[in-house]
């Protein structure tokens, strides 16, 4: 057996000698087991739940009786984010952006009811999952248990004979992390669950065996670390210190001034400022309600000298039919650019806070989770974009229908008394207008090409950490 | 006392823990109050182009119907002078509106939401650092106070020349912990005279600061016995502080939002969205029924006066669509309005959401401010029904000074920080 095996197995002996680490060992796996299966079962049940609601919602837009095309524009359809199967280990923006969208004609509604607004206000850090757990608290155990690897050696005064006896420093430092490295391994068991779990409801094996992949490589980082405080440093109380100060300023704090610093340098208005400065672009382009607004003088002119009439009673369509369709297509181009604009700026956002990743591993390793879970922004936006074609496909089908099946002079008449009401209606076999919506992750080669860059992060800070450890090992003395 | 002070700025690591309280206590001040004045700049810039864009909307039209149609009003609830040092649940709920006449159960849920990236990772405001970074503190400069004499062999000798041991621990890490609530309150109080705070307010926030670090720091002398190693005691007082800062409180919103489920929020806008579509396709009298039950004032004014659109019978289904979303949508409220009365009495057995509730609560930004502003949104919303029912039941002729003029204008609550 060589001796680096030979030294980590010491170490295990160690801790398994030692009460304390036995007991933190049982505490963090109980905590790590339960959290993994209560977000496992929230994220099956929202998926059931998110695709029942589509179906239904799917259902009643097609249930609707006979009516005047319009009125369905107004009526209006739901769409709902379904989690990806990886969200049971990383639920990411889910809870903060509200998972349904309700889509009518003229406007772009935000997603409502996100779940943290009804939560009961408890403190802390917020419902815990297996990545916030992963993230934020697994490298306090990984301290604990690790600070004193080699510091144990220099108390206990086994480090000079040790050394002596032709135990290389370098050698004693890949013992102890081998050591680590089976403590870590044996701690991202619950994540490989949760990547296999997710695989075998549909999951890409790819993504999950990188988010697998990146976590460890998260906890490595901290392995490795500790083990270079160990090796550097001459008291275990410092080492603690030191260790402890690194864990606060680079997981509690720094995230956090990233995102102010974030959004105090790119600020995003808010919406309702922004609907306001819209408005004034939208009046400019007329009311698609009102035939006769003179915004669309130009379009009645153009029509009339085409089809060589008079008057858009002679046409062969219905004229407000086309203005609303018309009135559709300008003011979905004013509203997709204010959107873009927004994204973008919550894009140009999220780079600016990601750079912060440079300090602060946690950063790194957090956007990496949620693009391989498929939970970040960028899939939000896409939901959102998705959503914005359903809306749009669906109104301006409704306005196809309308130019096509209704009369102009029914149209026209539509509140004159039950007769005019009446005719002035079209089948619910139009109806079928609407596309089924079913939102499915992105394929697992572009999430993770959006979390590449992390990755890289967190593998040069791995590297650079063992790269330093080797060299402090080598001038290792008593 | 004086000798132990100069004993205390020798260690290194206390004067490293108390520097980085001081910095993250000065930079969650600056920035609290950086954040409550763009809300305030942003409050401003909306309540003026809300008064342009009601004028141009106004002047553009012929009757009152279309008046109540297309003119929206602005309310919002300010920030309180002492919200800086907990923004608390305005990240999360909305804190302004643009909302008309039409049914407010279809607007009210409108959030403005920033970067979910943000809201995840989180705000770093003072409620923050006193609520799960200053107990790190207490622990990181309590942790190794005896053990570390022990360790020296010091220990003995102290606790024999000491008059009374227990006094000189005590004396030790009162003048520690002591140290650390100036270096933590003090940035805060700045900031309260910056912001114009009540004397009180400051005053009860940084008090119950102190008991917080008082309990943390009973806690840390009671489970840190010199007999044990600084190593096996940090790790011990590690789990403490994980266990209380964070999985208590984490535990406690599952427990509650299990034992107190809410109807689905989507729910309530389908429902009241149902009901005004259907309405077109009813009977009139379908309608007016519901209405005039609670509108019996206008039971002989629902007669139309041609073939054609009447608003009066438009807003009236817009009513009657909020009627309909009413069971629903007061169950939410009552759902949200339990759910923080449990956690209220809960968070007695929970010390760091206490502390989080209470500084909410002094900063005007706890659940019960949200839900109070959602209640103002509402009776501004019934008033401006109030105000236009007469003109349209009434057909009386529209007059865009008359309504520029006696249009209900939002109030919000006047908030001072308690």
């Amino acid at each position: 057996m060589s001796s680096t095996v030979r030294i980590a197995r010491e170490e295990w002996r160690q801790w398994l000698r030692s009460r304390l680490a036995i007991l933190s060992l049982i505490v963090f796996t109980a905590l790590l087991l339960f959290t993994t299966l209560l977000t496992t079962l929230d994220a099956q049940e929202a998926r059931h739940q998110r695709l029942h609601q589509q179906q239904q919602a799917e259902e009643t837009f097609l249930n609707q009786p006979d009516r005047h095309p319009h009125r369905m524009v107004h009526y209006g359809h739901y769409v709902f984010r379904t989690p990806p199967p990886l969200a049971m280990f990383d639920p990411g923006v889910d809870a903060v952006t509200g998972q349904s969208l309700f889509l009518e004609g003229h406007r772009q509604n935000s997603a409502m009811f996100a779940d943290a607004r009804a939560e009961a206000r408890t403190g802390g850090f917020g419902a815990l999952t297996p990545a916030k757990l992963y993230h934020l608290f697994l490298p306090l155990l990984i301290i604990a248990l690790g600070h004193g690897v080699i510091l144990r050696e220099r108390e206990a005064r086994t480090l000079g004979p040790l050394l002596s006896q032709g135990v290389s420093g370098a050698r004693l430092y890949r013992g102890k992390l081998l050591a680590l490295g089976m403590l870590i391994v044996l701690l991202s068991l619950p994540a490989l669950f949760s990547s296999v779990a997710a695989s075998l409801s549909g999951e890409s094996a790819l993504a999950g065996l990188m988010l697998y992949v990146g976590n460890l490589l998260y906890l490595g980082v901290w392995a490795v670390l500790t083990l270079l405080v160990s090796t550097m440093t001459r008291s275990r109380g410092v080492a603690l210190g030191v260790l402890c100060a690194v864990w606060v300023v680079t997981v509690l704090v720094i995230p956090r001034i990233g995102v102010t610093s974030a959004s105090a340098t790119l600020p995003t208005e808010g919406k309702i400022l922004t609907d306001m400065r819209m408005n004034d672009d939208l009046r400019k382009l007329g009311d698609g309600h009102n035939a006769a607004d003179p915004a669309f003088a130009q379009l009645r002119a153009s029509l009339l000298a085409q089809y060589n009439v008079d008057s858009v009673e002679e046409l062969p369509m219905n004229f407000r039919g086309l203005v609303a369709s018309k009135s559709e297509t300008d003011l979905t181009e004013t509203l997709n650019a204010y959107a873009e604009k927004r994204m973008q700026r919550e894009r140009a956002q999220a780079t600016h806070l990601s750079a912060f990743g440079w300090v602060s591993p946690y950063l790194a390793i957090g956007g990496a989770s949620r693009n391989l879970a498929g939970t970040d922004l960028e899939t939000h936006h896409r939901f959102l974009r998705e959503a914005e074609t359903v809306r749009y496909d669906f109104v301006q089908g409704l306005n196809e229908v309308h130019i096509e099946k209704l009369s102009y002079i029914d149209d026209l008449n539509r509140n004159n008394g039950e007769e005019g009401n009446r005719r002035a209606r079209v089948d619910a076999a139009n109806w079928q207008v609407l596309n089924d919506f079913r939102f499915t992750p992105d394929p697992a080669l572009d999430r993770l090409s959006r979390a590449t860059s992390k990755l890289t992060t967190l593998a040069l800070w791995f590297f650079a950490l063992i790269g330093i450890g080797l060299i402090a090992a080598r001038r290792l003395t008593p | 006392m004086m000798r132990e002070f100069k004993f205390m700025l020798r260690d290194k690591a206390v004067c490293v823990w108390l520097s980085l309280a001081f910095i993250f206590s000065v930079a969650a001040v600056t920035l609290g109050l950086n954040e409550v004045s763009q809300q305030r700049a942003e409050i401003a810039e909306l309540t003026q182009l809300d008064l342009i864009e009601r004028k141009a909307t106004l002047s553009d039209q012929s009757d009152w119907g279309s008046a109540a149609y297309y003119t929206f009003h602005v309310t919002y609830d300010p920030p309180s002078d002492f919200a800086y040092a907990a923004l608390g649940q305005r990240d999360v709920s909305p804190w302004k509106h643009r909302v008309r006449m039409l049914a407010l159960e279809g607007q009210i849920y409108e959030t403005d939401a920033n970067n979910p990236d943000f809201a995840l990772i989180g705000r770093f405001d003072f409620a923050f650092i006193a609520s799960l970074i200053a107990p790190l503190l207490v622990i990181f400069l309590l942790f190794d106070l005896r053990s570390g004499e022990q360790v020296a062999g010091r220990l003995r000798l102290i606790e024999a020349s000491a008059s009374s041991p227990a006094r000189l621990w005590w004396m030790r890490s009162g003048l520690r912990i002591g140290a650390l609530a100036v270096v933590l309150c003090l940035p805060l109080l700045v900031g309260g005279l910056i912001s114009g705070t009540a004397i009180l307010t400051l005053a009860l926030c940084a008090m119950a600061v102190c008991l917080y670090l008082l309990f943390w720091t009973v806690l840390t002398l009671r489970l840190t016995p010199a007999t044990r190693t600084g190593a096996y005691n940090l790790t011990i007082m590690l789990g403490v502080w994980l266990l209380l800062c964070a999985v208590m409180p984490a535990t406690l919103t599952q427990v509650i939002e299990r034992g107190v489920p809410l109807p689905d929020g989507g729910e309530i806008v389908l429902t009241q969205r149902e009901a005004v579509n259907d309405a077109w396709d009813l009977p009139r009298e379908a309608t007016y029924e519901p209405f005039l039950e609670r509108h019996p004032e206008w039971v002989d004014n629902t007669a139309w006066a041609e073939d054609g659109f009447e608003w009066k019978w438009y807003f009236a289904f817009q009513q009657v669509g909020d009627q309909t979303a009413e069971p629903l949508s007061q169950a939410y409220r009552a759902g949200q309005a339990r759910r923080d009365d449990i956690a209220r009495w809960s968070s007695l057995i929970s010390p760091a959401t206490l502390l989080q509730r209470t500084m909410e609560h002094l900063a005007g930004t706890d659940m019960q401010a949200a839900i109070n502003y959602e209640q103002s949104v509402r009776n501004f919303h019934a008033n401006l029904r109030a105000w236009y029912y007469p003109k349209m039941f009434r057909s009386e002729d529209f007059d865009a000074n008359q309504a520029l003029q006696t249009l209900p204008v939002f109030e919000p609550e006047t908030k001072t920080g308690a």
